[in-house]
Parts: structure tokens; sequence; C-alpha cells
């Protein structure tokens, strides 16, 4: 069939319609309609437990005038900013100078690299697993380090003071080769010239790092930690496994009081109001960071 | 000092190198080498660096139902990476070829159903699963993981799309092929890579899934990262299991994402904003 060059876009474009429109849909379905529910179950009291709680919306904004004055919510949400800022902080660094240590072109090297990536693609429940038993009393070799040291470790994970700490180790250590990958992935954009010059010029290589260096690799930097910071959310495993969010309340982190409120006193209502508010607030970070991006990149 | 001298691996660095990689990767390895000890050497204390490997944490596992979450986990993993697959690939497609106004907007906002907690999703999820009986099941657990899936395989498959010159694809369609055909017997043959890379990823994602799987199943579909912790009960923690099935957990992941490592970073990333 002979198609005039009007009939070939046309056909074109029916093909590119047809073929998006069964993702948009799937898309719509699992993804926009259950943002709506949630929001509509956070207007009412719903509990599985009580019949008729579910369409019960008679003070539908019970649940948020609820949230200011629960303490547990409010503490949630001061665990989270801790967690997130320490965790950010240590793998943005160790990224960097992991990043740094490994930038060489040598065989070996290049073949090392692999390794360091191990701890982010592995199953972050398994990630769990290996903390539970890096901070088990009776079998673990960091205890038994310890005491060939003469030194006491307390029970980490069930410690007022070391809880938290240890959850940040151990979230350091599966997520630190994602912001290695991306400062590396910088690192190598880096124009040899620069470096050159400066050498020729006498600069030492602390000054090199801090003058050719670090301002390179600055907008990799805030763009890898704000990629954690909004994924640091995530955190769930870790802490299901092993804190629980205790001691009392220390390691519960917003995401996990959601999950305990609806999944284990069956507060579905209060729940999705608590995730709703999540949400915004991680949507508002996001687009905070991408205009500071946006500004940073207008003023440059 | 020379430019090589700057640039060439010293020993030094090669000695940091190794020291990190160890340092690194012990936890680890703890894990592995505690799923070949016997649980009394497990409790044995200082643990012994050197001892006989056994299998019978592994075997004690083939019996167990643990084999039959294995079953479970690689069911939903590749039947939602053939799904997400399937609509997503076309989707890509149709993206990258499409040049209308609010292109940009619809990616962005693919991209955005990716980027909310999970927990977001699994309240809603949970009670219309619970309404239409699907707690519990393979195709609930397919559903939710082709949904996840789908925004990555659109994002990743773009640029596949983007790198095949329409000026090849324009040449058949004046020689009066349709577009279907162009798109099947042209294009998908040349992003084969792409989509094997994608597909990879998927897989990954489904499979390491902990928390959608943690709610929305009990016993039938219960997967092998919950079926691991499962073995943390009240009558005593069976390390040996713990480890063998950790193991086994992590296995697939490790050769796939060596696999894939090319792509590692565009994969992991489709979560977060493009800034």
């Amino acid at each position: 069939m002979e198609l005039t060059e009007s009939g070939i876009d046309l056909e074109r474009r029916r093909f590119i319609a047809f073929a998006l429109t069964p993702s948009l849909i799937v898309l719509f379905a699992v993804a926009v309609l259950p943002a709506i529910y949630l929001i509509v179950t956070s207007l009412t009291p719903f509990q599985l437990t009580t019949p008729g709680s579910a369409t019960d919306f008679s003070e539908p904004l019970r649940n948020y005038g609820l949230l200011p004055g629960d303490p547990r919510f409010v503490n949630s949400l001061a665990v989270q900013a801790k967690l997130s800022v320490a965790s950010v902080f240590f793998q943005v660094l160790l990224g960097m100078l992991l990043a740094l240590l490994l930038n060489v072109p040598s065989r070996f090297v290049e073949f090392a690299r692999t390794f360091f990536l191990i701890p982010m693609v592995l199953p972050p429940i398994v990630v769990a697993v290996i903390w539970k038993l890096i901070y088990a009393p009776d079998i673990s070799p960091l205890y038994y380090a310890a005491q060939a040291l003469h030194l006491t470790l307390p029970a980490l994970t069930s410690s007022v003071d070391f809880a938290l700490t240890s959850i940040v180790i151990a979230d350091t250590w599966e997520w630190t080769p994602f912001t290695f990958l991306m400062v590396l992935a910088a690192l190598q954009t880096i124009p040899d010239e620069y470096s050159e010059a400066a050498l020729v010029d006498g600069a030492s290589k602390l000054q090199i790092f801090w003058y050719v260096t670090l301002p390179f690799i600055t907008p990799i930097l805030v763009i890898s930690g704000m990629f954690r910071l909004i994924d640091s959310v995530k955190a769930f495993p870790l802490i299901f496994l092993l804190t629980g969010g205790g001691p009392g309340t220390i390691t519960e982190v917003t995401n996990y009081y959601a999950y305990l409120l609806a999944f284990d006193t069956n507060e579905i209502g209060y729940s999705s109001a608590v995730t709703v508010v999540m949400l915004l607030l991680v949507c508002g970070i996001s687009l905070g960071l991408v205009w500071m991006g946006r500004r940073k990149e207008a003023l440059a | 000092m020379s430019e090589s001298s700057l640039r060439k691996a010293t020993s030094g660095r090669l000695i940091a190198i190794t020291v990190t990689l160890i340092i690194l990767l012990s936890p680890f390895l703890w894990l592995l080498q505690m799923s070949f000890k016997t649980n009394d050497q497990i409790l044995q204390f200082p643990p012994p660096l050197i001892f006989t490997p056994t299998l019978e944490n592994y075997v004690a596992l083939w019996h167990s139902a643990f084999s039959a979450s294995i079953v479970n986990s690689l069911m939903s993993a590749s039947l939602s990476t053939a799904l997400a697959l399937l609509f997503g690939v076309p989707a890509a497609y149709a993206l990258s070829r499409w040049s209308g106004r609010g292109k940009h907007g619809l990616s962005f906002a693919i991209l955005v159903t990716r980027m909310a907690p999970p927990i977001a999703f699994t309240i809603p999820f949970f009670l219309f699963y619970r309404w239409i009986g699907l707690l519990d099941t393979i195709t609930g657990l397919v559903l939710v993981y082709t949904s996840f899936n789908l925004p990555l395989v659109i994002w990743m498959m773009q640029p596949f799309f983007d790198t095949i010159p329409v000026s090849l694809e324009e040449a058949a369609l004046v020689d009066g092929a349709r577009t279907r055909t162009v798109f099947t017997k042209i294009v998908l043959p040349m992003v084969t890579p792409g989509i094997a890379a994608t597909a990879i990823l998927c897989f990954l994602y489904a499979w390491n899934d902990f928390f959608f799987a943690l709610i929305l199943t009990r016993t039938n579909a219960r997967t092998a990262p919950v079926a691991v912790v499962n073995f943390m009960n009240y009558e005593g923690w069976e390390w040996g299991k713990i480890a063998a099935g950790g193991s086994l957990v992590m296995a697939p992941v490790l050769i796939f994402s060596l696999a894939v490592r090319r792509y590692l970073v565009s994969g992991l990333t489709a979560g977060a904003v493009k800034g």
C-alpha cells in the first residue's frame, strides 16, 4: 500500500498514541488512583475493626488536627531528620573519598571498582540481616574484636545512645557505593589539562583538590546527596529488623510509625494522614532542591 | 612531579584500596561464611575462622517451606518484569518519537510515581486487595511490581530509542512499511541489549522487595526475603538458616548486577527526581 507523506505522519501518530496509552492507563490505575484513595482514607477515622468507619466523613480534618499534638508523630519527624542528615553527610563524604581513591587508570583498580558496589545492589533485607549479625553480641565478630581489645561494647541496637547511630552506620554502608559511583563518574569528566596546568604552576595536591577538583564535582555532590536524602525515608528494612523503632521511639521514623499505625494497630485512617503529610514533605524537599539547583545554575 | 606520577596507581594507593575493600566487604563475607557453619560453630566464641564447611543449612532450606518462597519470588519477579516490558517498551518508544508539547511534563509525571515511599501505595493496595481477594496471591504481587517497574522501563528505554536515527525508520516507511512493522522488525532488534539490561534491573527490584511482600502476603505467596526474616522467631534464632537463606536471596543479585553494572546508575536513580 502506497502512503502519502501526511498519510505516513498520521499513521505514525496513531501508532505512538497506541503505544503510549496502555502504560498511561496502568500508571493511572496503580499510582494516581491509590494516591487519591490514600487522601480519601486520611479524611476518615478508618479502623479495620470498626464497621462503617471507612465511609465516615463527618469530621474530615480530624486526623490532620491530631498530628501536631501527637508526640510520636513529632518525634518521628525529628528522628527522620537526624537519620537523614547524618547518613547523607557520611555517604557523600565517604563516597567522595572513595571516588578520589579509585579514580586512577589501572586495570586492577577498574576491576576492584565493581566489588565496591556490592552493598548497594544487595537486597535491602539481606543488608539488614548482615547488620543484625554484626550487632548481635553473642555471635558477632565486632564484639569478639572489642573483647580482644579489652573493650566492653553495649548492645548497640538496644542502647538509647547508640541505636540511631547503628542504623546510620548500616545505612551508610549500604549507600556509600551509590554516591561513590556518582562522584567517580563526575571525576572522570574533569579534563586533565586543568590539574596539569595547576601542577606546572606549582600547586600542591591539596590545592589542586580544593581549587580544581572540588568546584568541578560540587554539583554532583549536591545531586547525589539529594537523591539519597529523598530515598532516606526508605530505610524501612534496617529499622524493622535492627531496632523495631526502639528502644522506646528513639529510632521510630515517620515511615515506620505509619507502618505500625496501619498494620499493627489497624489505625488505617490516621496512618493515611501521617503518610500524606510525609509525602507532602518529601515532595516539598525534592522540589525545593530542584529549585535550588536551577537557581545555582542560573547564577553560575 | 611528572604527569604520570600523579595519575598512576601507586603501591600506597593500591594498599589503601585493598584495605578499604576488605573492610567494606567483611560484613557481607561474614554472612556468607556463616551459612557454611553448623549452629555449634556459629555460637562458638571466639568464632573459628578455619572450619570444615558444611552444606547442612542449605539442605535444611531445600527441605523446608523456604524453597516454595524462592519459587514465589522467581515467579512474581519474572512475570512482573515481562509485563512491565510489554507495556513500558512501546511507551518508551512513543515518548522518544513524540515531539509534542507535553513530552517533558509527561516523562516527569511518570517518574514521580516512582518517587513516593512504598507505604503510600501499600495502604491503598492492601485495602483494595483485601476487598477483591488478592491478598497473599502471586497475582497481587505481580500487579504491584509491574506498576513499580513500569516507570523504570520507560525511563531506562527512552535513551536507547533516542540513539536510533529517525531517518532509518523514514526510509522503511517511504518504502511502504507500516509503523508497527518498522517498530518490531527494525527498531526493537536494535535495542535488544537495552531491553536485556532493563529486564535484569526490573527483576532485581521485584526480587529485592521486602516491604510490599511483608504486607501483601502471608503464607501462600510469601517471598524469599520475608521468609528469611521468619527464621527469626520466638523459639530462638536459626542463624545457620538465616545466613544460608540470606546468601541464596543475594546470589542472583550478585550475578545479575555484574552483568548490568554499566546501567546500574541510571537504573538506581530512576526513583529520584531529575534535577
